[in-house]
């Protein structure tokens, strides 16, 4: 008899905390959705970073306080007055009719700043809205949450408004710019991803009171600095095709059970934190741990994911071709390592039936590179 | 990407070592080049925080913006920066050639700087300067507007394949060597330098290993790296607002000191690889054609210079349709010349096609050297045909128009047909120009039996696109509510607010 799933991922996860799914972790997943390493250190709520540093491949990215101070200045400046530069976007820039404004802050309830309470404050209100009632157009930082993997994980979109259209809208106030109307496509990505993940939230939360997805818009509004300015200007972001894929990923973690029945029944990745907080897991250890799940690595990781450097030394050390990345890799479909690619190229390897044509392809090149390399010329 | 390319990613990935990808180095590099390391503010639009410029490795000059909120220090930083800018590209508006319309600089300025990320921030200083007024309210000295419009035309030419006014060093070397590591990695400048060049005493595993490590090298910019920022920047920025709010000089010019030192720490690394790259790049022979590629910088710089002199507005913030779409004609074809001219110069690239199919080389096994066929105009001219039995997996179909680099300039030809024979394909062409204008081909210009041939596609002349006018774009391309687009000189211009903090 095999452990229910839950019993398994605590296993794998062992003595520490549990981290909960955020905004912006479920927005990872669209990132590298087949990784499976990924999948079950999110899904057991594992500290990647600290897993990652005990290893000693430490993560490389870390925020810079001048962007958070950035980001933080630019919401406190679009939502100052009851949020008057805000208005001031969805009425002038995206010719928005708002007739009368109620705005709600749902920051803290009666000073109580837990995240359960906010929830159900956030529930009541954004329900009463829905039905007709009260008066409520913009929510500020409402709590949302959202059941992921049997776990409850809590999200806070930074602001919900209400009566574009009749329908909600979630709101995205980002601190990159939007110069001459143009913003970087990567941020913009990112930024939609994370609003989707509120989208899901919210429809989920009216879903329960017996409201249709339609009340909430997948379009959403982003708020952005206009040029080199803090002035803040807005544009609609068409986020259906996130919406679709992040939901398709959480349908995925429901089914991790499939995945931890591949594992050895014995498999954890505990740090064994001792009374001081210091890892008692020797490295070597909690490494072969890692060695036993499959990974997919792949070069952006690097940007995105705190265990890229664990994976890349691994996927370095098997020789894999997914250390050069997609662009070279694809050349050589259904070929996973330079070892097979030089064995293939210089005739030492029998291709098998449908590495045929790719072997072909593979000697005519180790021919031509030889030629060039037998005239000398450039070192 | 090729076989052949890939294949030699993979070859220096086993072998631990960057592998050559071209014979020459297919872009001008200036005998005198600018090089600019432009840091930016974390989080920031447009926010500079220093730049390390200067045309030798010896007289590097280092700017520092102690404040990047602040606006009044953001455009003291532009003016100087576009005054050694301007110094520099003037430098080359001396020497001209040629009489009236055809008259030419013969030289053109080349601004160089560490990766794709600098071109993007110079591309943002260039829009963040080049609408300024230089009087009025937040007026800014006169070389601020000029330095934009003169870094947006170089970020634009920068667009354009085979071009050397603006490069970034890390695509000049992935242009020339293939590393064992991903293109995203490749970016990084210290990484790539790794694996073509690593620190005496140092394997290529030590070298990447260090590349990443900021306490080793420090990014290349434009962004610092977020301890550095948190540890060190953040703390001094602080010390000098401080300074700044009490008025007090001594401690003004202390936070000044450190806050130059501090960044000095971080730029100086880049700024001597930089260096040492360029003269890595120069031992590398420069490919025939761009020499004349970089007649066209001359006179793309030239005719620039002019429109400066007279006046010209600054480039608009968004491309009319028309404008886009004359653009992007053009881009596309010089990147077509381009890609010929490398395959023409270069075995290298050669190879690179054929492993394709793009390209084919042979030896000729059958010819028909007095073949001629009768003209519309009833004029018998030669024809020649030959066959070339070639092991490349030609993917070229019949009537695709040749050149060939291995027989005389001016030779054409035109694919008949192409047969599978075996493991090898028979390639029937038949040529078409380049022998002479008798009845007979001249001596040379038929490949003979036994002779071995290399052809390529020709990217051949095709006249200029015809486009209407910039007022006349069909209803299809103009947009309906003019709202915000498109006057060339916005007219809030100058009155753009800035990140001020107070």
């Amino acid at each position: 008899m095999r452990e229910p799933v839950d019993d398994r991922l605590a296993a794998l996860r062992g003595s520490a905390k549990r981290l909960d799914y955020n905004a912006r972790s479920l927005a990872a997943l669209e990132n590298n959705p087949r990784c499976t390493l990924r999948a079950l250190l999110d899904a057991s709520g594992s500290d990647k970073a600290a897993i990652a540093t005990h290893v000693g491949h430490p993560p490389a990215f870390g925020q810079s306080s001048f962007a958070i101070t950035r980001g933080n200045a630019f919401e406190a400046m679009v939502k100052a007055n009851g949020c008057a530069e805000l208005l001031r976007v969805l009425r002038e820039t995206l010719e928005l009719t708002l007739p009368e404004v109620g705005y709600e802050d749902l920051n803290d309830v009666g000073g109580d700043g837990r995240s359960k309470e906010r929830h159900e404050r956030t529930e009541e209100v954004l329900l009463r809205a829905a039905r007709g009632e009260g008066d409520g157009t913009l929510f500020d930082h409402p709590m949302l949450c959202l059941q992921i993997g049997g776990h409850k994980a809590y999200l806070e979109p930074d602001l919900v408004a209400f009566r574009i259209d009749g329908r909600f809208h979630v709101v995205e106030i980002k601190s990159f710019p939007i110069i001459d109307e143009q913003a970087a496509p990567a941020q913009v990505r990112a930024a939609t991803t994370q609003a989707s993940a509120y989208i899901i939230a919210l429809r989920d939360l009216l879903g329960r009171a017996g409201i249709g997805e339609e009340a909430v818009s997948d379009t959403i509004v982003l708020v952005a600095p206009k040029d080199f300015t803090n002035r803040p200007t807005g544009a609609f972001v068409d986020a259906r095709k996130q919406v679709a894929a992040l939901t398709r990923q959480l349908s995925r973690i429901e089914r991790v059970g499939d995945l931890v029945d591949l594992l050895p029944e014995d498999l954890t990745f505990d740090l064994a934190r001792d009374s001081e907080d210091r890892p008692r897991r020797p490295a070597e250890e909690l490494n072969e741990a890692l060695d036993q799940v499959l990974v997919t690595y792949r070069p952006d990781c690097l940007n995105h994911c705190e265990m890229a450097f664990y994976c890349r030394s691994r996927a370095r050390a098997e020789a894999s071709l997914d250390v050069l990345g997609p662009v070279v890799r694809d050349q050589f479909g259904g070929i996973d390592t330079t070892t097979m690619v030089m064995g293939l190229a210089r005739g030492e390897l029998t291709p098998s039936e449908d590495q045929m044509e790719m072997a072909a392809a593979l000697r005519h090149a180790a021919r031509l590179r030889a030629e060039l390399e037998d005239l000398g010329g450039a070192a | 990407m090729s076989t052949l390319s890939a294949l030699a990613h993979v070859q220096a990935m086993e072998s631990m070592q960057a592998v050559p990808l071209t014979e020459f180095r297919h872009r001008h590099l200036s005998a005198r080049p600018l090089v600019i390391i432009p840091l930016a503010m974390a989080g920031e639009a447009g926010a500079p925080l220093a730049a390390m410029v200067g045309s030798a490795k010896r007289n590097g000059t280092l700017l520092v913006v102690a404040q990047p909120r602040n606006r009044d220090q953001r455009f003291a930083f532009a003016a100087g920066l576009g005054r050694i800018v301007m110094d520099y590209i003037d430098s080359f508006r001396q020497d001209r050639r040629g009489e009236g319309e055809r008259s030419r600089y013969t030289d053109a300025p080349q601004i160089l700087v560490p990766n794709p990320g600098g071109l993007k921030a110079l591309a943002d200083l260039g829009r963040m300067c080049r609408f300024r007024s230089t009087s009025g309210p937040y007026a800014v000295p006169d070389v601020v507007p000029e330095f934009g419009m003169w870094l947006t035309f170089l970020v634009d030419k920068a667009e354009q394949a085979g071009t050397s006014m603006l490069l970034p060093v890390t695509g000049m070397l992935t242009e020339h060597w293939a590393t064992g590591q991903s293109t995203l990695e490749d970016q990084n400048l210290a990484s790539l330098m790794a694996w073509i060049a690593p620190p005496s005493g140092l394997s290529v595993d030590q070298a990447m290993a260090d590349a990443e490590n900021p306490d080793v090298c420090p990014p290349a910019g434009p962004s610092t790296s977020p301890e550095f920022d948190n540890r060190d920047l953040a703390p001094a920025i602080r010390k000098f607002d401080t300074a700044h709010k009490l008025g007090d000089p001594h401690a003004l010019s202390a936070a000044e000191t450190e806050l130059r030192e501090l960044i000095a720490g971080q730029i100086q690394p880049t700024w001597r690889m930089v260096w040492q790259a360029i003269s890595l790049l120069r031992s590398v022979p420069e490919a025939p054609r761009s020499a004349k590629r970089f007649e066209g910088d001359c006179k793309a710089f030239t005719d620039y210079s002019n429109y400066r002199d007279s006046g010209g507005l600054p480039q608009r913030k968004r491309d009319t349709a028309i404008g886009a779409a004359r653009r992007l004609s053009f881009l596309e074809r010089a990147l077509a010349e381009f890609e010929s001219d490398m395959a023409f110069d270069d075995r290298f690239v050669l190879a690179d096609r054929r492993s394709a199919g793009e390209a084919f080389s042979g030896t000729v096994v059958e010819a028909e050297p007095g073949r001629t066929v009768t003209t519309d105009k009833n004029r018998r001219v030669p024809r020649p045909r030959v066959t070339v039995r070639t092991e490349d997996p030609v993917r070229l179909a019949a009537d695709t128009k040749l050149i060939s680099p291995s027989m005389l300039a001016g030779h054409k030809a035109v694919i008949v047909s192409v047969l599978p024979d075996g493991d090898t394909a028979r390639v029937t062409v038949e040529i078409t120009g380049g022998m002479g204008r008798g009845r007979v081909p001249k001596q040379g210009t038929v490949p003979e039996p036994g002779q071995y041939v290399a052809y390529l596609p020709d990217p051949g002349w095709r006249p200029a696109p015809q486009f209407p006018a910039s007022d006349a774009a069909p209803w299809t391309h103009s947009a309906a509510d003019e709202v915000g687009t498109d006057s060339a000189v916005p007219e809030d211009a100058a009155a753009e607010e800035w990140g001020n903090e107070e």
